[in-house]
């Protein structure tokens, strides 16, 4: 039927705008999530001559997360594998602690040098061991994901823009006439556009229920983490259910930006 | 008659392009509760003066005032009150392509803000009238060019408008068809006292009001009586 195919055509880019956005959404979440993760990998090493606390680090960067105090019977045993010959127990005495520091979120390559430098000042702290390099591979990878995904929102962002535009124009045609037919019997504006209103209303609630039905089947079959090769991390079904709202409320004003494109356009007809 | 006037026309010239002027500096007056026919050959601009009185064409000099409304300087907002008082019969109908045979006569009502009931009532009274009962929830283009215009009929007179503008309201009906149409017209403005404007090719014999005449022929107006 006729009004079947109108509401179809404003439906897909409609689709296609919020489809966009819960991609952002989910793919933003999960390289959050993913940070954590890779952060709590990193940990940096610290050597000090007097036993250190966690709350010592604390108050000079409270980005430190927690630290593990590296057993040095470890680097005894060893230095006994290259059988060096010392007095063991003396040395033990003798040797300064080893600290694995663990950080909230990753620090950029900046912020990860003042951290060292910082480190580097406390009393009793010989050395401070970053492992710049490890963590620059890592810091860059994950801006490199970060960038791309953001690049990848915008082009989609973009298209799905042109297309509602293109969409405006098939919609100020095919409802242009009727409007100016109502114009010429006077209905006022609001009636004019009550048609608009309604069928976008009913258009963005079908969009946002067909997208939340193709995310809860991509998440529930596992698509998109197996896509994107992190099937150890989840998605919450929950969280999704929560963002609809939040699409709803951008189809829904997408839509009346296009009814007030569309009006001002009747405004033009009635005044001839 | 001493009936005051709904409109008048002060050397009004009509014109979609400046300098080709469809109708040139004319001046005439149509009282309250007149029968008007306006005649004329084709490309006379008689469809141009009807949408004069709309408000789709603004006068480009000389002064048009519609029930007391001056058309020159109209604003969207009066203009829209205005049109709630005429009922108007377009050349080739315009009705809503997308609205059933009942919502294009409703259109009117609704407009005017009437409960579901009146609206519902006086549709179905003048569906009934042009004889397109039964047709009710036919979309226009179901319908034939005749049964098309019987709608526009029914939808101009639904809102019992003060003024009455037809354009050829008859032209593609057969002679019963022509005289129901007529007959409805001549009822409004008997009953009601609504001013009736009508464009056509030929002022139907035997009517039983009494009617001026315009006729139009190169741009100027001349009332025959
Ligand atoms: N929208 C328009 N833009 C430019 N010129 C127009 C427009 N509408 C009509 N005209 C011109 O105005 C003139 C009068 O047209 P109009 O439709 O008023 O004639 P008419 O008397 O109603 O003719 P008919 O009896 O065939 O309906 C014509 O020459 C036509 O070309
Ligand atoms: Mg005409």
């Amino acid at each position: 039927m006729k009004s079947l195919k109108n509401h179809i055509s404003l439906i897909i880019p409609l689709f296609a705008i919020l489809f966009a956005v819960e991609f952002y959404l989910i793919i933003d979440r999960l390289i959050a999530d993913y940070e954590v993760r890779l952060s709590s990998d990193y940990s940096i090493v610290v050597v000090s001559k007097k036993p250190l606390t966690l709350e010592e680090l604390k108050v000079v960067d409270p980005g430190i997360q927690s630290m593990k105090e590296i057993d040095s019977t470890l680097i005894i045993n060893r230095l006994k594998e290259n059988s060096i010959s010392v007095n063991y127990e003396e040395l033990k005495e003798y040797l300064p602690h080893f600290y694995r520091v663990y950080l909230e979120t990753l620090p950029s390559s900046q912020q990860l040098e003042e951290l060292r430098e910082k480190l580097s000042k406390v009393d009793g702290i010989e050395r401070v061991e970053t492992f710049r390099k490890t963590h620059r591979k890592i810091y860059h990878f994950l801006l490199f994901v970060k960038n791309i995904s953001k690049l990848f929102l915008f082009i989609i962002f973009v298209t799905s823009v042109m297309l509602v535009f293109k969409q405006i124009e098939v919609w100020n045609l095919e409802h242009q006439e009727r409007m100016y037919i109502m114009a010429l019997f006077g209905a006022p504006l609001w009636m004019r556009n009550a048609i608009l209103v309604k069928l976008s209303i009913i258009d963005t609630t079908v969009s946002t229920i067909l997208v939340y039905i193709t995310y809860s089947y991509l998440i529930s079959s596992g698509s998109i983490v197996k896509l994107l090769g992190i099937e150890d991390l989840s998605i919450d079904p929950a969280q999704i259910a929560g963002d609809m709202l939040w699409l709803f409320g951008i189809g829904l004003f997408i839509s009346m930006v296009n009814i007030i494109i569309v009006s001002s356009r009747q405004y033009r007809i009635a005044t001839v | 008659m001493g009936s005051k006037s709904v409109i008048i026309a002060k050397d009004l010239t009509l014109a979609y392009k400046p300098n080709v002027p469809i109708i040139r500096e004319s001046s005439f007056r149509i009282r309250s509760g007149e029968f008007v026919f306006i005649t004329g050959p084709s490309g006379s601009g008689k469809s141009t003066l009807l949408k004069s009185f709309y408000g789709e064409l603004r006068p480009q000099s000389g002064a048009l005032q519609i029930g007391g409304v001056m058309m020159e300087q109209i604003k969207p907002a009066k203009l829209a009150f205005l049109r709630k008082y005429l009922g108007i019969i377009f050349q080739d109908y315009k009705l809503i392509k997308e609205w059933t045979v009942k919502k294009n006569v409703m259109l009117p009502l609704l407009i005017a803000g009437y409960s579901k009931d009146v609206c519902e009532a006086q549709t179905a009274r003048l569906l009934k009238h042009v004889r397109l009962q039964g047709k009710e929830d036919y979309y226009p283009l179901e319908l034939s060019g005749g049964e098309q215009q019987r709608v526009a009929m029914a939808r101009a007179l639904a809102h019992n408008p003060v003024i009455i503008l037809a354009d050829e309201p008859t032209g593609n009906l057969d002679e019963y068809s022509s005289r129901v149409i007529w007959g409805l017209l001549e009822g409004a403005n008997e009953q009601l006292r609504t001013t009736v404007v009508v464009v056509t090719h030929s002022i139907p014999p035997n009517l039983e009001v009494p009617y001026k005449h315009f006729y139009i022929e190169e741009g100027k107006i001349y009332e025959i009586s």
